[in-house]
């Protein structure tokens, strides 16, 4: 798996007894994003936390440049250079605005995002739970920018936000991988992950049913997928 | 309804057959462990079903056990003395009721401080019952009376014991399997979305805790007669905590948790107290491994070695029952917000929102994210108050009112992140919807009410690519997210609501769901009609849905109009374009 | 006698404070209610008793006492309190077992009589004359600074910022680099220490014996509650309200009235104003 910033074979893990993933396999190399998409339920969320280190794996690897991270708690994982936004329970609701950036531990300032998200930068000292749901989901995705991370794992980052806002995500995420960053994008939205994407990844029932290159592919192939 | 008689019949001729087997002492002993079982039970259910965990149900029983020694000592006639007994047991519920009630109104989070608050009154009583010698003999304690009627307390008082504790057992476990059962366990499991159900939870927790006062008070009154004397330690810190003991290790989640815990911890004890120097040290290393290992205590793992012979998972479908109307479904009328206004700490959310929506038909309600769309919802459901203006629905003020309230004027709410009861069935879950703006007081006590099912919720069910169906019998917890998105909504529109308010319906679901929602909320409103209010952010969805577009930014309505006007306004154009999934 | 009460108004305040400190921590923070933490300055207390057992100097007595209760606190956490992080009913019951735990193998060794520790700093110092025991002076004066640099401290570094996170969402904690286990294990073991320093400074002054825990547990908690949890603020209202409120009607009435009154203003508190007198925005 060599030149490829994370990678991850045959992997499989459940919850308890009831196993979701059936062995899947990926990589994305650097500065590129690995688009994965499928129905509700299919185990995207179950893949990401796998990744993360949440769910222990019962079968598989998962590298991080040449770092087996198989076995590696998630704060481990996480000082290593790999971030994730998680599709719920995504900010510190009884910490400020300020609080939750903070968290990110970075060397970075957060005032250009303030000027690409003005609303974030007017609450800082509000609590998170104060705000929308939508502006949540931009503040979750701000403190991971902020994270100085090599792998990305952003799991439904466009979910109840507004157009313009998703379009200045894209932006951002761009902006990342022309510095060599890499994404893991799980979405729903399919125009966001043919922006972004330069492979897709389509599950079904926790298995690979579809994988293919960005130029090689359009929204119908992804849509046939999505209605399996 | 074969194993509840079944139990509590197994219950009873174990019970009757200690004094035969083990002679007049044994039983002696047992029935003063069976007593503070009785107490138990109310702790299990109030701690296992609700959630809440009383810590001093010693002030009731001890209480009790002190009033009825008055009562032993004062009064010779044997009917005045059953009245003034029946008169403790319904004071003591009625006191509970009225505390718990008062408590828990108007918050639904004050759980842990209401178990400290019955600590607190439960180290009062002790308090008294060592000082106010006048009335409780301080140190020494009441005594020197006998028990009622008559009865020899080394003999047949126990078969009065053993009625008191099959008869409660009989109690609690029909109730379980009633309406109101399940209505106590949803409490537990996410009383916000009880509330917008309809339901009074606060009063509901309050009967739940008088349930176990009521039983504290009757194992108190049998206290009394049994030992013939009553001192401080029974009303105070050390009981109220054996208790739970007992409880937690003989387990919380049954019904004959406490009897088993209670008995077996006590005879265990009075065996090996003495001759065991460090049975202490034993007995707190089990009670803290079956906290840590079993929570559900000894009966957990009862039940568990039962279950891997019989299933009892049987899962017959019984005949669902049709329903009787909903007295959610009025007309709907139409809303109007003038100058309303929302703070949050020092962020204004709302301000100043002027609007009146059509009585009928789909309103899609679009913005930025951060503009007070789902605070408008909220102000309508009584989740925030207006700390300026008025909201009228037809001629009704009804801003700034508790949350239960909605479901009366016929208002049902879906939140942006699926609010159901996740602990539970698909089908308990549709069951508590069912019961919303439709069940009486007496509905709750009919096991029938639990196969309730409108024509409209089994159509909604059968829809091709609703995928609740399959996984009915299974527990919310094991859906994904998605799912819970069609379980919410097919339990919000139960109640046939006049006003739908729906939060994000789509949110977190594929293009191919994102049309099975799509398709059934404009189905419910073919049939239904009525005003719904969405909120959604993929343009696709409003085109397809809405009949009125509002566009809402920084807390106040910037425009409204229909779906091509709203395209074609400049003001909205500059601060929201939309774009589709 | 006015200079008297006032001292020993004090005095309980002070004393009140160093062991909620440590239940501060524990309970207001990461939200165990550790029905043991009496027990935890019970063991402090007796940490005189081991040292003279053991036959080493005076000044061991910190070495003892520091020693002693870390090895039981890590122990706790390990075994039993990390299980129960979120889940303030359970760890509510977890932890009442171990203070029985404690409390009886306290009596299996020690014995239930009382034990009598000597002053380690003996003589008397006349403020405005009346003479006040040297001993507990130089205690008032000493936590002073300690106060001090804990809430600058506490002020300064991100980790109330981290524990905070750490006690919401876990997981997310975890996602954001914080190493969970080894935060919320900190986080115990000193609470669990101040609560032991806390008895090895009461020892002289008390009768140390093995059931002396629950008076001291069931003061501090009800000084949280009445304070509010999470702040320093609330921690020094609290304090000062149920030392203040139980000395001065124990001095005035009897300790009954003062034990009363604690319960009810609890009541009060807990009922209409959960979050305690000082409310952080």
């Amino acid at each position: 798996m060599t030149g490829s910033q994370l990678g991850f074979s045959e992997i499989k893990c459940g919850y308890g007894d009831t196993q979701i993933i059936h062995g899947i396999s990926g990589r994305v190399n650097a500065g590129e994003t690995l688009g994965v998409f499928g129905r509700n339920g299919v185990g995207k969320t179950t893949l990401a936390r796998t990744l993360v280190g949440e769910i222990p794996l019962s079968a598989g690897a998962v590298s991080l440049r040449n770092d087996d991270i198989g076995k590696q708690l998630p704060y481990e994982r996480r000082r290593m250079g790999l971030s994730y936004m998680p599709q719920t329970g995504l900010v510190f609701d009884n910490l400020t605005v300020r609080e939750n950036l903070s968290l990110a531990n970075s060397s970075l300032s957060p005032e250009t995002y303030f000027e690409i998200f003005p609303r974030l930068g007017e609450r800082l000292d509000q609590p998170a739970g104060s705000m929308s749901g939508g502006e949540r989901k931009i503040l979750s995705f701000v403190r991971v920018m902020l994270e100085e991370a090599q792998v990305i794992v952003l799991d439904e980052p466009s979910e109840g936000v507004q157009p313009e806002n998703i379009e200045c995500m894209q932006q951002c995420i761009l902006a990342r991988q022309s510095l060599g960053c890499s994404f893991i994008l799980i979405e729903q939205n399919l125009s966001m992950l043919m922006t972004l994407s330069s492979t897709l990844l389509g599950l079904e029932s926790g298995r690979v049913v579809f994988e293919s290159e960005r130029n090689t592919c359009d929204r119908s192939d992804l849509l046939s997928v999505l209605s399996l | 309804m074969v194993s509840i008689a079944g139990l509590s019949a197994a219950l009873l001729v174990t019970l009757l057959l200690v004094p035969e087997l083990f002679g007049d002492f044994a039983a002696y002993q047992t029935g003063l462990f069976l007593i503070y079982a009785i107490a138990g039970q109310g702790i299990g259910y109030l701690w296992g079903r609700t959630g809440v965990l009383p810590l001093g149900q010693a002030a009731f029983f001890g209480i009790s056990a002190y009033a009825s020694a008055h009562v032993l000592l004062s009064i010779q006639s044997i009917y005045l003395q059953i009245a003034c007994f029946c008169l403790i047991v319904l004071t003591a519920g009625l006191l509970a009721f009225l505390l718990a009630g008062t408590v828990f109104k108007g918050r639904s989070d004050s759980g842990p401080y209401f178990s400290l608050i019955t600590l607190a009154l439960a180290m009062i009583a002790e308090q008294i019952a060592g000082t106010a010698t006048d009335l409780t003999g301080g140190f020494n304690g009441l005594s020197g009376f006998a028990p009622i009627a008559g009865l020899d307390q080394f003999g047949n008082l126990y078969y009065l014991v053993v009625i008191a504790v099959v008869l409660s057992t009989l109690a609690l476990l029909t109730l379980e399997r009633l309406p109101a059962g399940l209505v106590a366990r949803s409490i537990a499991d996410n009383e916000p979305r009880l509330l917008l159900f309809g339901f009074k939870t606060h009063w509901i927790k309050g009967a739940a805790f008088a349930l176990s006062a009521t039983l504290a008070a009757v194992a108190g009154i049998l206290f009394a007669n049994h030992q013939g004397i009553v001192t401080p330690t029974s009303s105070g810190f050390l009981l109220s905590a054996n208790l739970v003991i007992w409880t937690a290790v003989g387990g919380r989640n049954h019904v004959l948790g406490p009897v088993i815990g209670a008995v077996g911890i006590g005879y265990l004890s009075s065996e090996l107290r003495d001759s065991v120097a460090y049975w202490e040290v034993i007995l707190a290393l089990v009670f803290i491994l079956v906290v840590l290992k079993v929570p559900g205590g000894i009966a957990e793992i009862v039940t568990g070695i039962f279950q891997r012979f019989y299933s009892f998972t049987s899962h017959t479908v019984s005949k669902s029952v049709l329903v009787p109307p909903s007295w959610q479904g009025k007309p709907a009328q139409s809303l109007s917000f003038t100058g309303s206004r929302v703070r949050a700490g020092s962020v204004t959310v709302l301000n100043g929102v002027e609007l009146v929506t059509p009585k009928q038909g789909v309103v899609c309600i679009i913005g930025p994210n951060g503009a007070g769309k789902t605070s408008l919802l909220n102000v309508i459901t009584g989740g925030l108050r207006l700390v300026e203006g008025e909201l009228h629905y037809g001629g009704q003020k009804i801003h700034n009112r508790p949350p239960y309230a909605a479901v009366k004027s016929g208002i049902a709410r879906k939140l942006q992140v699926p609010s159901v009861f996740s602990s539970m069935t698909v089908s308990e879950n549709l069951a508590i919807a069912m019961l919303a703006g439709r069940a009486g007081f007496t509905d709750f006590f009919k096991p029938s009410t639990l196969r309730w099912r409108s024509q409209r919720l089994s159509d909604l069910l059968a829809t091709p690519g609703i995928p609740l169906l399959d996984g009915i019998h299974h527990r919310v917890s094991e859906l994904p997210q998605g799912h819970r998105q069609f379980l919410e909504l097919a339990m919000t529109t139960a109640s046939a609501p006049g006003l739908l308010l729906l939060d994000e319906p789509c949110a977190g679901l594929s293009p191919a769901e994102t049309r099975h929602m799509t398709d059934v909320i404009s189905q419910f409103h073919e049939a239904n009609g009525g005003l719904i209010l969405l909120i959604e952010h993929d343009m696709s969805i409003v085109r397809a849905l809405a009949d009125h577009v509002i566009v809402m930014h920084q807390g106040a309505v910037l425009a409204e109009g229909s779906f091509d006007e709203i395209r074609a306004n400049e003001a909205v154009k500059s601060v929201y374009a939309g774009g589709t999934k | 006698m006015a200079t008297l009460l006032i001292l020993n108004i004090l005095w309980q305040v002070s004393v009140l404070a160093i062991v909620t400190i440590g239940l501060a921590v524990v309970f207001g923070q990461l939200r165990i209610m550790n029905m043991a933490h009496g027990e935890l300055v019970m063991i402090g207390a007796y940490a005189p008793v081991m040292t003279s057992l053991l036959g080493l100097p005076g000044y061991a007595n910190i070495v003892v006492c520091l020693v002693t209760v870390g090895l039981i606190a890590l122990l706790m956490e390990r075994l039993v309190i990390r299980h129960f992080y979120g889940r303030a009913f359970d760890s509510l019951l977890a932890t009442w077992g171990l203070s029985i735990l404690l409390r009886e193998t306290v009596e299996l060794i020690f014995g239930r009589g009382y034990q009598s520790v000597p002053q380690y700093v003996p003589g008397t110092f006349s403020i405005s004359g009346t003479d006040y025991p040297l001993y507990r002076l130089v205690v008032m004066a000493g936590i002073i600074p300690i106060f001090a640099g804990l809430y600058i401290w506490y002020r300064k570094s991100k980790i109330g910022v981290e524990i905070k996170a750490m006690v919401e969402n876990p997981s997310l904690a975890q996602a954001c680099g914080i190493n969970t286990s080894r935060l919320s294990a900190g986080c115990f073991i000193f609470g669990a220490l101040t609560a032991g320093v806390a008895g090895l400074l009461l020892a002289p002054t008390i009768r140390v014996e093995p059931m002396m825990g629950l008076d001291y547990l069931i003061r501090s908690f009800f000084s949280l509650v009445i304070g509010g949890l999470g702040s320093f603020e609330g921690l020094f209202i609290g304090v000062g309200i149920i030392a203040g409120a139980q000395s001065t009607l124990g001095a005035l009435f009897n300790q009954t009235y003062g034990y009363l009154f604690i319960l009810i203003l609890s009541i009060v508190f807990l009922w209409l104003r959960p979050d305690g007198i000082y409310r952080r925005s």
